[in-house]
C-alpha cells in the first residue's frame, strides 16, 4: 500500500468520527440570533415602510380633531386640505436616523390621491432603477437620499429633498407633500393598531429571523411586519417584490385602521399619532395636514402599481423605466388618468387582497 | 439559494471535512460553528459567489490554517491532544493500526500541508480547485503535498524499520 492510499483508507476509516450536524445547526442559529440582536442595536432596521401619509387619506372623519395648536406650529400656513390631485412621496429608510453612515432610500412609493377622490393609488418606483439624479449624473434611485443627506449623521430633509427633484425629474409630476420613514415608524405604527394583516401569494422566509411567513393570510405584530418587509432575497423578483411586500403591508393597515374605527376614534388617533409622530420626518405639511388631505375619499382600498420597468440591455440588475410603457404611465399619472391606465393594464396591479 | 437550503444540503460534508482537517470532532464543531455563524451573518455576499460551497470550504479552511491567531484555539488548546480521538472499529485489526498512525503523524504537519492533502486524498479535487480554496499558486500546491507525503513516507520508514 502507497502513503497516498494509505491516507485515502485512513480519511475513509475516521468519517464516523463526523458528529451529528442537528445540534451544531442549531448551535450556530442561536449565535447568530444573539449577534443579529447585538448588531440590531447598533444598526436600526433597514427598509422603512411608508404607511402613515397613507393612513392620512384613510381619515375621513377627522374634522372635530384639528387641534389649533397644530395650526399654531404653522405660521401662515392654512391648514385646509388641498384640491386636486395630491402626490405625497413617502420613502423608507434602510436605517435610524441617527446612526453615522450612508442612508439609502430603498423603499420610494409615490402616493397618488386622484382629484376625484375615489381611491388611493400606491405607486413603487423600483429602488435599483437607474435615473438622473440632479447635480450626480446618474445612479440609482435609493442613491439620490444619500446625496442628498451627506456625511456623517444623515441629514434627512436633505435627502428627502435631493430624492423629490428627482422623482419630480423622473415622473414630471408635482410632488406636493412627504415622509421619511425607518422601521421603528413602522413597528410602532403597527403594534398600536395591534397588528396588520397581510395575505402572501406566495411564502416568505426571513434572511434576518427564523421567522418563515406562510403564503395566505395571516396576522402580523410589528416586530414581524418589519421583518417581512426586510426580505428580498430569495424572492422571484427581489426588490420589485419587496415593494409588492410593502404595498400588501400599506394597504393592511389602512384596512384595519378603519375596520377598528381607529380613525374615527379621536382619542385613539391621537395616541398613534403621538407614538408615531415625533420619529417621522415630514416635508410640505404637517402631519396633520397629511391626515386632513381627503376627508372625502370614497374608498380607502388603495390600488398598488409598479412603474413599469425594463432591464438594462447590458447590465441585468439595473433597471430603467421601461421604453415603451413607462411614457405613458408616467402621462397619464400627470393628467391624473391613473384608473383609466389601470384598466387597460390589469397585470401591472398588485393584487392586495 | 437561501442559507436553510444551505445548511441543510452541505452542514455534514462541511463537519466531515472539518473531522478531517482537524482529526477531532470536538474542533471540527467548534470550526464548523465559527465558521457557519459569519457564513449567515453574510449569506448575501457567499450566495453572489459563483460556488457558494467552494466559498464557505475556504472561508473554513482559511480558519483551520490561520486558528493560531483566531480566538477559538485558546478554547480548543484546552482540549488537549488531537490524537486523542476514540479507536474505529474495524475488521481489519493490523490495517487499523497503521491508519491511525498515519492519521496521528497527521497531526504533525503544517496546517496547509495536511488541507492540502484532505483536498487532494479525501475530497478528490483537481489541484487547480485546491489552489483556490487555500489561495496560493497551483505549484505551491503540488510541492506543499510532496513534501507533505515525504514526511509521511520517513515516519513510515522509521516505524517498518
Amino acid at each position: 500500500m502507497t502513503v497516498e492510499e494509505e491516507l485515502s483508507a485512513a480519511f475513509a476509516q475516521h468519517e464516523p468520527l463526523t458528529p451529528p450536524a442537528g445540534p451544531l445547526r442549531a448551535a450556530i442559529d442561536r449565535k447568530v440570533a444573539g449577534r443579529r440582536r447585538r448588531r440590531r442595536k447598533l444598526r436600526v432596521g433597514a427598509v422603512a415602510l411608508a404607511v402613515l401619509g397613507l393612513l392620512g387619506f384613510a381619515v375621513p372623519q377627522l374634522t372635530p380633531y384639528r387641534p389649533a395648536r397644530e395650526a399654531a406650529l404653522l405660521p401662515g400656513r392654512v391648514a385646509a386640505a388641498p384640491t386636486g390631485a395630491v402626490n405625497v412621496l413617502v420613502l423608507g429608510l434602510d436605517g435610524s436616523a441617527t446612526e453615522e453612515r450612508p442612508r439609502f432610500a430603498d423603499s420610494v412609493l409615490l402616493v397618488h390621491v386622484p382629484a376625484d377622490r375615489s381611491r388611493p393609488y400606491l405607486v413603487s418606483l423600483p429602488r435599483d432603477m437607474e435615473v438622473p439624479i440632479p447635480g450626480h449624473g446618474t445612479g440609482k434611485l435609493n442613491s439620490a437620499f444619500r446625496y442628498g443627506a451627506g456625511q456623517g449623521r444623515p441629514d434627512l430633509a436633505g435627502g428627502y429633498e435631493l430624492t423629490r427633484r428627482t422623482v419630480s425629474d423622473l415622473t414630471g409630476v408635482r410632488v406636493d407633500a412627504g415622509a421619511v420613514l425607518t422601521y421603528p415608524v413602522l413597528r410602532k405604527l403597527t403594534d398600536a393598531l395591534d397588528g396588520v394583516e397581510v395575505c402572501l401569494p406566495r411564502a416568505v422566509s426571513s434572511r434576518h429571523t427564523s421567522r418563515v411567513f406562510p403564503a395566505g393570510c395571516q396576522r402580523l405584530d410589528g416586530a414581524a411586519s418589519v421583518d417581512l418587509l426586510r426580505q428580498r432575497q430569495g424572492l422571484p423578483d427581489g426588490a420589485l417584490d419587496r415593494d409588492r411586500t410593502a404595498q400588501l403591508v400599506v394597504a393592511g393597515l389602512v384596512r384595519g385602521a378603519v375596520d377598528q374605527g381607529v380613525l374615527t376614534s379621536p382619542a385613539r388617533l391621537s395616541r398613534i399619532l403621538t407614538a408615531v409622530g415625533p420619529d417621522v420626518t415630514v416635508a410640505g405639511a404637517s402631519l396633520l395636514e397629511l391626515v386632513q388631505l381627503a376627508p372625502e375619499l370614497k374608498s380607502v382600498e388603495p390600488v398598488g402599481l409598479g412603474l413599469p420597468v425594463s432591464p438594462q440591455p447590458d447590465q441585468g440588475w439595473r433597471l430603467r423605466p421601461d421604453p415603451e410603457d413607462a411614457p405613458a404611465f408616467f402621462a397619464a399619472l400627470r393628467a391624473d388618468r391613473l384608473a383609466e391606465w389601470t384598466a387597460g393594464h390589469p397585470d401591472r396591479v398588485t393584487r392586495l387582497r | 439559494m437561501t442559507y436553510e437550503e444551505f445548511a441543510d444540503s452541505r452542514l455534514t460534508a462541511l463537519l466531515r471535512y472539518a473531522v478531517m482537517l482537524t482529526g477531532d470532532p470536538h474542533q471540527a464543531q467548534d470550526l464548523v460553528q465559527d465558521t457557519m455563524v459569519r457564513v449567515q451573518l453574510n449569506w448575501r455576499r457567499v450566495a453572489r459567489a459563483d460556488s457558494p460551497e467552494r466559498y464557505v470550504r475556504r472561508m473554513l479552511t482559511n480558519q483551520y490554517v490561520d486558528w493560531r491567531r483566531g480566538s477559538w484555539v485558546r478554547r480548543v488548546l484546552l482540549r488537549g491532544d488531537p490524537d486523542e480521538s476514540p479507536p474505529v472499529a474495524t475488521d481489519h485489526a493490523q490495517d487499523a493500526v497503521e491508519r491511525d498512525q498515519i492519521w496521528s503523524w497527521l497531526s504533525r504537519l503544517p496546517r496547509r500541508q495536511r488541507a492540502s492533502l484532505v483536498l487532494r486524498y479525501y475530497e478528490d479535487l483537481p489541484d487547480a480547485e485546491i489552489a483556490e480554496i487555500l489561495g496560493c499558486a497551483v505549484g505551491t500546491v503540488r510541492s506543499s503535498i510532496s513534501r507533505a507525503l515525504a514526511t509521511l513516507r520517513a515516519e513510515h520508514m522509521e516505524v517498518c524499520s
